[in-house]
């Protein structure tokens, strides 16, 4: 039940946002730092006790008669995401207060904030598709509102790419719901636990309906890669990452993103062992190509925020490979890559945050993202090059960073399925970390450019803020048992 | 004597008679009041009390006239909506009138009385008679305005209208001709003039509807009116003719359900693929919308294709109904909000473009009509998603997957046009200041957008509208 005052306490503070016309940054800030404390004391009071199973359940009947209700439920892969949500939307509402955003903005902010949440705690389908798609909403009114240059066509074609994903999830779900009353005569329910249960995937659709099960699996993935976003399905990428403001950039980089893996590993996953050995297959062989393909786009970006967005492409190739390689394996190869992927998707959250809040200091400061002007900076402002670089190092997969504990994760746990194919992953890893070692040395180090002019560090609480990104970073890079173990307890027990 | 005015048969008759009453005590009126704000309360109060004459008078489940008008609270709910409907535009409708409020008024209340009829008839002549009624009114109320461009319109759509006409009372016939009844009711006999009937039925009423080779006249006609009727008549009629088309081609065509599933199937795949294809192109707000209607005219047709498809179980049957009693009430708000939203713009023919700039005027205004447009395309958590939701748990229910894979995509499709509205209008350069938000203008759209929210708790009231679904007059 704490879980769910916490939601509805969001949502009250998202409605407080819309109305208060006064100080919206400060009310924004304080009440997503709230929210942000109250879930990491869940957290902490779940690691000890955790041994498996779901968490706070707890279920309000809305009209059972067609399965609706509101359901709710945690387990260790959406409690790790709810916290990475509540990080990365304190830290985005956080740092965009230098420009003057109004209620609007922040009300939005928090809509997102609470969409997310919604659907991290839903247990009921109709309710996971209907947050699923309310997040949009925001987002899109974010880009369109406040965007750069270029907003409308961006906000529309991000809207409409994910809609058309989105539709066919819902497609899916409805196909579920019907087959669990028509094959399986156990009634009418949306409850994701008994709509994924092995018994009636396996004996009443798998087996039974072929056509249904390709039918119900292309929705799901279709959805889940479009919002990877995964190799084909990407173009709306660029140009939702590049006229979004940049706090929301944060907030798509580090959260919504989330949602694509979050479907993996809470839908798709439980269903494996509907997968056929093709689609496994392809899965994987597309977070390959992400990896390596964006991976060579974005090293020949000179705007660091457009390459940093490929970078994020990039990294959650790593996700698709993880799904692929937890089917297509088995024993401790499956558990290791997936309890891998979801803590990737908590380390590429907190890493892309990092990245881009201190990008965006960067930006405020010499007015630029281009690594052909913005050159040198450590002599003018060292500490939020540290943290940039800090970044960096981490989103390249340095040891003793939160990066390196998931990609080692995967791809240790890769080899004995893929064999040779690993040669792709190391080579997507070697180009990530070329562009990103190149983007540091041109930006931070060398001589400064002058035309930029003396210009300021960042203020105090930016520099506060990004330290405490950094070291949850590097706490989870050091100690990543703080998630790790949980996640592996509920993925060994079987989602 | 006067014993014949409390019986039975003329009891259901009540919210009519009264309504018919006003309608002639407004026309004596209009000799010595001229004020059309009288006119407006007037025939809200009457519309209102007339609501409660029907749940006094026409509640419980009665068969009269031979069976030609069955009373039971399924044709009620569509009775009470489409008078809804009605009460929605009044105010707005009113507030645009520049003479003779009187006839204008009486005329509306007429067409209400016979949208009351046809809620609850079940024989061919007595929809015949009361689809007339409601034409016959729409067509003077369309040319109200008296300008060229109302009478344009109101011309295209009289005489495409009497074609129409003529379609049904030659399809009323050929149906007698081959069932002995106009009575709507199961019925097996020969097949050759039954399919004639079937054909001419649906050019008839297909056409109150606007589906696909018969919608010309609508976008014509939803551009030319003025807003409040364009929104009258994209609403309120749109709901009566659907209801038609249910009772007709379920009930009345009941043991043909494969002849009228693939005849709905491609009409509605294409009906709502040029309904949206056409509205993407289209730079006129109100033919952007008349062109959307048209669409989502298609995908309420798909509630016909569900219940005849071969896999219509009970609960296909039971969720396609309700899927057409949801989205008929949804429906009125958003395209009738959506509609009278026009009135902001002052000019004659508004661009999509001629909005932009109102987000940054009115806030309230802009943040309304973008809750309509998520609605209309479909985004959770408005009511106008839970409509398509449970219209595509009927088709997949039914094993119609390719039928709802068509009807998403074009779902998603049409998300880029309503959205487009929503990204002009909180724009924020070149913009202009001269819009009318005054109450008369934001009021109903705000109602609208409230409702739209408002009505996606309709879920909860599953299990007692589901159980009205009976009363179409279809055993299942």
């Amino acid at each position: 039940m704490f879980i769910v005052y916490i939601f509805i306490l969001l949502l009250i503070m998202t409605l407080v946002s819309f109305v208060v016309k006064r100080a919206a940054h400060k009310i924004a800030t304080v009440e997503s730092v709230i929210i942000l404390f109250l879930t990491a004391i869940y957290a902490y009071l779940r690691f000890y006790s955790y041994t498996g199973g779901m968490m706070s359940v707890a279920s309000f009947p809305i009209d059972t008669s067609i399965g609706i209700s509101f359901l709710v439920g945690v387990t260790p892969v959406s409690l790790a995401l709810l916290f990475l949500t509540t990080v990365i939307m304190a830290m985005a509402i956080f740092v965009s207060g230098r420009e003057s955003y109004d209620r609007r903005f922040y009300g939005l902010m928090m809509a997102t904030e609470a969409g997310l949440y919604g659907l991290l705690i839903s247990r009921n389908f109709l309710f996971f598709y209907v947050f699923w798609e309310a997040i949009i909403i925001p987002v899109f009114l974010l880009i369109a509102l406040f965007g750069g240059k270029n907003r409308e066509m961006a906000s529309l074609k991000f809207f409409v790419y994910t809609q058309l994903g989105s539709v066919f999830l819902l497609l899916s779900i409805l196909t579920l719901f019907s087959f669990y009353n028509t094959s399986y005569h156990q009634g009418f329910t949306l409850n994701m636990g008994k709509l994924l249960s092995t018994a009636f995937i396996n004996s009443y659709i798998t087996s039974a309906q072929p056509f249904w099960t390709d039918f119900i699996l292309f929705g799901f993935f279709f959805a889940f890669l479009v919002k990877m976003p995964s190799f084909p399905l990407h173009s709306w990428l660029p140009d939702a990452y590049n006229s979004a403001p940049y706090p929301v950039t944060i907030v798509l980089s580090g959260a919504i993103s989330l949602m694509g893996g979050y479907g993996f590993y809470a839908v798709i996953y439980p269903i494996a062992g509907a997968i056929g050995f093709m689609v496994a297959w392809i899965v994987l062989l597309l977070g390959i190509i992400s990896l390596v393909y964006f991976g060579l786009v974005a090293m020949f970006q000179e705007n660091m925020k457009k390459m940093m967005s490929y970078a994020s492409a990039a990294s959650m190739g790593f996700i698709s490979i993880s799904l692929g390689v937890g089917i297509l394996s088995s024993g401790y190869n499956t558990y290791t890559s997936i309890t891998g992927g979801v803590f990737q998707i908590l380390a590429h959250g907190l890493i892309m945050g990092l990245i881009f809040s201190s990008l965006y200091i960067i930006k405020l400061n010499t007015g630029s993202e281009s690594t052909l002007t913005v050159r040198g900076l450590f002599r003018e402002m060292p500490i939020v090059s540290a943290f940039f670089l800090g970044g960096l190092m981490a989103s390249l997969g340095l040891p003793g960073l939160a990066g390196f504990i998931a990609e080692a994760s995967i791809v240790l746990s890769s080899y004995s399925t893929i064999g040779m194919i690993i040669f792709f992953v190391i080579f997507g890893m070697i180009i990530t970390a070329s562009y990103h070692i190149w983007a540091a040395q041109k930006s931070l180090n060398g001589p400064y450019n002058e035309f930029l002019g003396s210009i300021r560090d960042g203020t105090r609480g930016e520099i506060a803020a990004l330290s405490l990104l950094f070291v949850l970073i590097l706490a989870l890079g050091i100690y990543p048992a703080i998630f790790y173990h949980m996640i592996f307890i509920y993925v060994k027990g079987g989602i | 004597m006067f014993s014949i005015l409390f019986s039975n048969q003329l009891e259901v008759m009540y919210p009519e008679i009264f309504l018919g009453l006003v309608a002639f005590g407004m026309l004596l009126l209009g000799r010595s009041v001229r004020n059309p704000a009288v006119y407006t309360y007037i025939t809200m109060a009457a519309l209102f009390i007339s609501l409660i004459l029907l749940f006094k008078f026409d509640m419980g489940t009665e068969t009269l006239y031979g069976g030609a008008y069955l009373v039971n609270n399924f044709g009620l709910y569509f009775a009470v909506i489409m008078i809804i409907s009605s009460l929605y535009v009044t105010y707005s409708a009113g507030a645009t009138l520049k003479s003779n409020p009187e006839s204008f008024f009486s005329l509306f209340l007429l067409v209400n009385v016979a949208m009351i009829i046809a809620a609850f008839s079940m024989n061919l002549i007595f929809i015949f008679i009361a689809f007339e009624g409601v034409s016959i009114g729409t067509y003077v109320m369309s040319a109200y305005g008296k300008s060229r461009r109302n009478l344009e319109a109101a011309a295209k759509y009289f005489f495409t209208g009497i074609i129409a006409t003529g379609f049904i009372l030659l399809g009323s016939s050929y149906y007698y001709l081959s069932t002995g009844t106009f009575n709507l009711e199961s019925v097996s006999i020969s097949k050759g003039p039954m399919l004639v009937a079937l054909i001419l039925l649906f050019v008839g009423f297909g056409f109150k509807l606007a589906l696909f080779p018969l919608h010309q006249w609508a976008v014509d006609a939803y551009d030319g009116t003025s807003n409040p009727v364009s929104a009258f008549l994209s609403s309120g009629t749109k709901i009566l003719a659907f209801l038609i088309i249910l009772r007709v081609f379920i009930v009345g065509f009941q043991n043909f359900q494969g002849d009228v599933f693939d005849l709905f199937v491609i009409v509605s795949i294409i009906t709502m693929t040029y309904g949206n294809l056409a509205a993407l192109s289209e730079k006129n707000i109100k033919r952007m919308f008349a062109y959307s209607s048209i669409a989502q005219a298609g995908y309420l047709i798909l509630v016909v294709a569900a219940t005849s498809s071969t896999g219509a179980t009970t609960f296909v049957f039971t969720v396609a109904i309700f899927t057409a009693m949801y989205y008929s009430l949804v429906y009125i708000f958003m395209k009738g909000g959506a509609f009278l939203s026009v009135s902001a713009v002052r000019k004659e023919n508004v661009d999509i473009d001629d909005m932009s700039g109102i987000g940054v005027v009115s806030p309230a205004f802009a943040i309304s009509l973008t809750i309509l447009m998520l609605s209309l395309a479909g985004i959770p958590p408005t009511a106008g998603f839970f409509a398509k939701y449970y219209l595509f748990l009927a088709l997949i229910s039914s094993n119609l997957w390719w039928l709802a894979v068509i009807g998403i995509l074009n779902s998603a499709i049409s998300v880029f046009y309503y959205l487009r509205v929503i990204v002009v209008m909180f724009r924020k350069d070149g913009i202009q200041r001269d819009f009318d938000t005054s109450a008369r203008v934001l009021a109903p759209l705000v109602l609208a957008a409230i409702i739209s929210l408002v009505l996606s708790l309709f879920i909860f009231a599953y299990p007692q509208v589901s159980s009205l679904v009976t009363g179409l007059g279809v055993s299942i």
